[in-house]
Order: C-alpha cells, then structure tokens, then sequence
C-alpha cells in the first residue's frame, strides 16, 4: 500500500519497483491480444509509461494490476485499429480440403486474414476468449465493459467469422477428422 | 455445404493463432526511463492560458468569484 501512495506521489524508485513487478504481466496480457512479441515490448513500454503519467488518477487503496491491464488493453485495442486490415482474399470454391501441409497453412493465413478484418473492438474480446480462453469478468475488466457486451462482441466476432470463412471455403479441423 | 459450428470455429482460431510466448525477454524499465526522460510531464501552454486568463477576469471583476464559487 505504502508503495502505491509513494507511486502516486511521483516517487520513481517506487514506480521503478512496481514496473518490474508487473512489466512480465503486462507484456504477457498484450502479447495475447496483438500476437507480436516486438509490437508487445513498445506497447509494454508505452503502457508503464502512460500508468506513470496518469499516477495521480489511480486510487492509492485501488488494485494496481487491473488498473495497468485497462491501460494496456485500450493501447493495444488502438494499435489494431490503427493497423490496415489485409487485402481481402478471392474466394474459393468450397470442397474437401487434402491433409498437405502448405495448404494447411494456406488455410491457417486465410483464418488469419479473416480474423484481422474484424473490427477491433471484436478482435480484441473474440482472442482472449476464444483463443487465450480468458475469463470473460477478467476481460470484461480489462476492456472497461460489461460481461455481456463482451459475449456480444464475441458472438459478433463468430457470426461474421463463420460468414467469411464459409464464404473462403474454409473447413477447419473438418479435414483433419 | 454445412455451416461452421462455434466449436469449429473456435478450434480454427487456435489452429491459427498458436500459442504466443508470453515470456518478456529483456527488462523493460531503461526504456521506460528513456521515455520518461524525453517526454517530461508538464502542464500543456493551453492550461497556463487559462490560468492567466481566468486570473486576469477575477483581478478586474472580483464580484464574479462567488459566482464562480457557487457554480463548483
């Protein structure tokens, strides 16, 4: 608790012990939501020092962790939306997929590509649920939302998922049974 | 063609998306510190006019400090 009200005092050294504390944590949560380990570091960076920044709107006898995974969740949340979504793909005649490899991966680029077209807003709620299989209070807390909005977003996020891929011809895990 | 289930669809994702190293490799805080050094806090020049601004009214019309009391 002293180490908050130090923190929010604008004492460095305290600030200095709580990024190390809670740097792994905070990469940790944005590497699952952008998937890349270097676009994360700068987030990461950018997070902490945004927390120092807004230290005087913490609340000394709040909980630190959640309140640092909101931050970096609205960074990373704004990093997708900045980010072009890709060219979309011509679609494909839909028929039984052969077990090669390389096409595998082809069907794993388009099941990306169809994820990163997807607003933000649903990226972000459908990879921690359905991918990081996160609890949806945690990531409802991180988004500053509701529960429900985030199941909302999430069954946005598969309706228009099932669209596209059914659109692309993509029969994931079909072919592997 | 029968459409994906959520089952499928969840199982799509995660054969896409495999699971990310959440591991941070290197300390982040001399970075964090660079950042700090090259962007001090300060108080933006819009705040300062406002100050001076609001200063300026209240010196020539004292009267208007209760109003603006009892509006806070």
């Amino acid at each position: 608790m002293d180490l908050l009200r130090r923190f929010r005092g604008g004492e460095i050294d305290a600030f200095e012990t709580l990024v190390r504390q809670f740097q792994g944590d905070i990469y940790a949560w944005i590497v699952r939501i952008v998937r890349d380990p270097g676009i994360a570091e700068d987030l990461t960076v950018e997070t902490l020092w945004r927390i120092y920044r807004a230290r005087q709107q913490f609340r000394p006898d709040g909980n630190f962790a959640p309140w640092a995974r909101r931050i970096a969740t609205n960074l990373a949340f704004d990093h997708l939306r900045r980010k072009r979504p890709e060219p979309s793909l011509p679609a494909e005649p839909a028929g039984p997929p052969p077990p090669d490899p390389l096409l595998q991966r082809e069907t794993r680029e388009k099941i990306q590509q169809a994820f990163r077209r997807l607003p933000a807003k649903l990226q972000v709620a459908a990879m921690l649920a359905l991918v990081e299989e996160q609890p949806y209070d945690e990531i409802a807390d991180a988004l500053g939302t509701s529960v429900g909005a985030v199941k909302l977003r999430v069954f946005r996020a598969v309706r228009i998922l099932r669209k596209q891929l059914n659109h692309l011809g993509v029969r994931p895990g079909v072919e592997r049974t | 063609m029968t459409e994906l289930d959520d089952r499928q669809i969840r199982e799509a994702l995660k054969q896409a998306f495999p699971p990310a190293n959440a591991e941070l490799r290197r300390d982040l805080w001399p970075a964090v510190l660079r950042k700090l050094d090259a962007h001090p806090s300060r108080v933006p020049w819009y705040d300062w006019a406002l100050i001076g601004v609001s200063a300026s009214v209240f010196l020539f019309f004292p009267q208007l400090i209760l109003v603006f009391a009892y509006h806070l």
